[in-house]
C-alpha cells in the first residue's frame, strides 16, 4: 500500500502546486513583483521608442494635417456647403461622428468608475488606458461639433455672455444641454484621469532625468505619499467614481434627446436615452478591448500587466452589453412598428429595404450576431486578436447604428416632397483626421504618461492571496480600503 | 541637492507593513506618540493597518459646497438669465422646469467635481515644490516613518527601529521635489 500511496500523494501535491501556479499565471494580482521592478517596467514602457513608432506617428500626423487642418480649413473658407449636409438631411456625418466619439468616451468612465464602485479588481491595470480614451475621444467629439457649426468662429455665442445683439443663450435648447453636459464630462473625466496619475507621476519623477524629470516634477505637484495625501486622494477618487457615473449617463441621454425631443418619426422615442447609453457602452468597451490588445502587442512589459484573463472578462462584458443593446433596439423597434404611424412605418421600411438597407443589416450583424456567435467561447475571448477583430466589428456596427439614426432617418419625413438623399463630402477627411489625431494623442501619451497605475496594481496585489480551502487553493481578496 | 532637516529627524524605512506597524507600537512605548511620527508610503497604507488615528479630510465638505455653488449657478442660468434677457422662442414659456432640471443637474455635478479636485489641492497643499523630507525609495514600495524625537533619545529609537526590522534608519534629509 505504501508503495502505491507515495506516488499518489506526490502526484496530488504536484497537482495542487500546478493549480496554484496556474492561478498565479492567470491573475496579475496573485503574481506580484517587487514594486521597484514594476516601476522599472513601467518606466521602460515610456522609453526606447523605435523607428516604427515614429513612422506610424508621422503617418498619423500627416493625416491630422490633411484631415483636421487642411480639410477643415478649406471648409471654413468655402463654407459648410462643401459638406454633404443639405435639406432635408441637415445633420450628416459630423453628428454621426459626434455620437460615435462620445460613445467611445464612455469606456473610460464605465471601466474605471463603475468597476471601482463595485470593487471589480481586474480593472486595476487598465483603468488609465481606458480613462485616456475618454479624454481623447471627447476631444474628437469636440472637433466634430465645432466642424458641424460651420461658422466655428462664432462658437462663443454658446457662452452666456451679455451682448449688444440681444442674442442670449437659450438654456431650454437641447443643444445647450449638450454644451453643458459634454463640457462637464470632459472636465470631470480629465480631472478623474489626473488625480490617480499623481502618485505615478511622482514615481516617474523619482526615476527620470533631464526634461522628463522637470515635467514629472511639475505634474506631480510635490507629491510624497504622506498619510494625509493618500487620504485626500482616496476620498476624492471615491467621490469622483460615484459622481461621474450619473454624468456619464446624462451625457449620452442628453445626446439622445437632441433627437428624441424632436417630433420626427422614429426619433421621438422615450427609450432613446437608455438605448443610446447602452450603445455608447457597447462601442466603448469594445474600443477598450481593441486598445488593450494593441498596447499589449506593441508596448514592452505590457504582457505582464495585461493577461488573457482581462480579455476574457472584457469579452464577457461585451457579450452582456450586446444583449442589453439588442433588448433596447428591439424594444424601440417593436413599439414604433406596432404603433402604426404611417410615416414611422415608411421610415422603418426605408431603414431595412431602402438605399441604405445594407447598413441596417450590417448594424445587426456586427452588434448582435457576431458577439453572440463568438463570445460565448472562452478560447475566442482569450485570444487577443480575435477579440480585437470583434471589437472592431462592433464599432463598425455602432457607427452603422448612428448612421441609420442620423442621415438615413432624416431622408424620410412627413412631407414626401421634401424627401432627399445624403452624400458625404468633407466630413470624411475630417473624420479620418480626427481618428488619426486620437491615435496620435494616444501614442504620444503612451511615451509620456505611465499607462499602468502601478500603485493601484500593487494595492490590488497586497489585497490578494491564495488560501487553502481543504486541499483546494482559493483566491482570497481583502478589502483594504 | 539634499540637506538634513533643521531639527534632526529620523527616517526609518521598512520593506513591509508588518514591521512598520510594530515600529509604530514600539515608538509609542518609547513615549513617541502619533504627532511625533509621520508615515510616507508609495502605496496607500491605511491608518488602520499601522494602528494610527484616522486622517481628517475636508474634501466631502468641499464637494457639498461645490454642489451648492453649482446648483446656484444652474438656477441662475436656468431662471435668472431668461429674466434678465428674455428671448421668446415659438411661444414657449420663459421659465420651464423640465429643461431647467437638466441645466441645474449638470452644473451641480460640475460643482462637485471641480470642488473635489480643488479640495485635493487645498487639503494637500499642492502644488508644493519646496524642499521636503523624502527619499525615492518610498515610491519603490518602502514605508517611511519620519520620527521627531529628542536628541537624547535618538540612539534608543535607532536601535528599536532596527530591532523591529527597519531596512535603514538615518537622519531625514530634505530635497526639492
Amino acid at each position: 500500500m505504501s508503495v502505491l500511496a507515495k506516488p499518489l500523494a506526490g502526484a496530488h501535491a504536484h497537482e495542487e502546486h500546478d493549480h496554484e501556479a496556474e492561478l498565479r499565471k492567470e491573475n496579475l494580482l496573485l503574481d506580484p513583483k517587487p514594486r521597484g521592478e514594476m516601476n522599472a517596467m513601467v518606466m521602460d514602457m515610456m522609453g526606447g521608442t523605435t523607428w516604427k513608432f515614429w513612422l506610424v506617428a508621422a503617418i498619423m500626423g500627416a493625416l491630422v494635417l490633411w484631415g483636421v487642418f487642411y480639410s477643415w480649413g478649406v471648409m471654413i473658407i468655402e463654407g459648410l456647403g462643401i459638406a454633404g449636409v443639405n435639406q432635408p438631411v441637415y445633420w450628416g456625418l459630423f453628428l454621426v461622428h459626434t455620437v460615435f466619439w462620445i460613445g467611445i468616451s464612455h469606456a473610460g468612465t464605465f471601466v474605471s468608475a463603475l468597476l471601482r464602485v463595485f470593487k471589480a479588481e481586474f480593472r486595476r491595470p487598465f483603468t488609465r488606458a481606458a480613462e485616456l480614451m475618454t479624454t481623447f475621444a471627447l476631444a474628437q467629439a469636440g472637433i466634430m461639433i465645432f466642424a458641424h457649426m460651420g461658422r466655428v468662429w462664432l462658437a462663443y455665442w454658446m457662452f452666456p455672455l451679455p451682448n449688444q445683439r440681444q442674442l442670449w443663450t437659450n438654456f431650454h435648447s437641447p443643444l445647450m444641454w449638450d454644451f453643458l453636459a459634454i463640457n462637464t464630462y470632459l472636465l470631470s473625466s480629465t480631472m478623474y484621469l489626473y488625480l490617480p496619475l499623481i502618485p505615478d507621476l511622482a514615481m516617474a519623477r523619482d526615476r527620470s532625468t533631464g526634461w522628463r524629470k522637470k515635467v514629472y516634477s511639475i505634474m506631480a505637484l510635490g507629491w510624497r505619499g504622506t498619510e494625509g495625501e493618500w487620504t485626500h486622494l482616496r476620498t476624492a477618487l471615491n467621490i469622483f467614481a460615484f459622481a461621474i457615473l450619473p454624468i456619464m449617463f446624462s451625457v449620452h441621454t442628453i445626446v439622445s434627446w437632441d433627437f428624441a425631443v424632436a417630433t420626427r418619426p422614429f426619433w421621438n422615442s422615450t427609450i432613446f436615452g437608455p438605448y443610446f447609453v447602452v450603445g455608447a457602452i457597447h462601442s466603448g468597451v469594445a474600443a477598450v478591448a481593441m486598445v488593450l490588445v494593441v498596447l499589449r502587442a506593441t508596448i514592452r512589459n505590457m504582457d505582464y500587466f495585461l493577461r488573457p484573463q482581462h480579455f476574457d472578462i472584457l469579452g464577457k462584458l461585451i457579450l452582456i452589453i450586446s444583449m442589453a443593446w439588442a433588448y433596447f433596439f428591439f424594444n424601440d423597434l417593436m413599439v414604433q412598428w406596432y404603433g402604426g404611424d404611417k410615416w414611422t412605418s415608411e421610415l422603418l421600411h426605408f431603414h431595412e429595404a431602402g438605399k441604405w438597407g445594407w447598413i441596417w443589416f450590417l448594424m445587426l450583424i456586427c452588434n448582435v450576431a457576431i458577439p453572440w456567435l463568438t463570445l460565448w467561447n472562452k478560447k475566442i475571448r482569450r485570444s487577443p486578436w480575435l477579440l480585437f477583430t470583434i471589437g472592431l466589428l462592433i464599432n463598425v456596427g455602432m457607427w452603422a447604428e448612428r448612421f441609420i439614426i442620423v442621415p438615413v432617418s432624416l431622408a424620410i419625413n412627413r412631407t414626401p416632397f421634401r424627401w432627399g438623399d445624403y452624400e458625404a463630402g468633407v466630413e470624411v477627411p475630417i473624420f479620418i483626421g480626427s481618428l488619426a489625431l486620437f491615435i496620435l494623442l494616444y501614442m504620444l501619451a503612451s511615451r509620456i504618461l505611465p499607462l499602468v497605475p502601478v500603485w493601484e496594481v500593487q494595492e490590488g496585489q497586497m489585497a490578494h492571496s491564495i488560501r487553502r480551502y481543504g486541499k483546494e487553493p482559493v483566491v482570497t481578496v481583502s478589502d483594504l480600503e | 541637492m539634499t540637506e538634513t532637516t533643521e531639527k534632526n529627524m529620523l527616517l526609518a524605512l521598512f520593506e513591509d507593513v508588518d514591521p512598520a506597524a510594530h515600529a509604530v507600537d514600539k515608538l509609542r512605548t518609547l513615549g513617541l506618540d502619533n504627532e511625533h511620527v509621520n508615515v510616507i508610503s508609495g502605496t496607500p497604507i491605511t491608518e488602520a493597518m499601522l494602528g494610527r488615528p484616522h486622517q481628517k479630510t475636508n474634501i466631502p465638505r468641499m464637494a457639498m459646497a461645490g454642489a451648492t455653488g453649482g446648483l446656484l449657478v444652474g438656477i441662475f442660468f436656468a431662471f435668472g438669465t431668461p429674466a434678465l434677457y428674455p428671448v421668446y422662442v415659438g411661444g414657449q414659456p420663459l421659465f420651464a422646469v423640465p429643461p431647467s432640471v437638466v441645466v441645474m443637474f449638470e452644473l451641480t455635478m460640475l460643482g462637485i467635481m471641480i470642488s473635489t479636485f480643488l479640495g485635493v489641492f487645498l487639503d494637500s497643499h499642492f502644488p508644493s515644490y519646496g524642499p521636503k523630507v523624502y527619499v525615492p525609495e518610498i515610491s519603490d514600495g518602502y514605508i517611511a516613518l519620519l520620527i521627531d524625537c529628542p536628541e537624547e533619545q535618538e540612539d534608543e529609537v535607532k536601535k528599536a527601529m532596527t530591532e523591529v526590522g527597519a531596512a535603514s534608519v538615518k537622519y531625514a534629509e530634505v530635497q526639492a521635489l
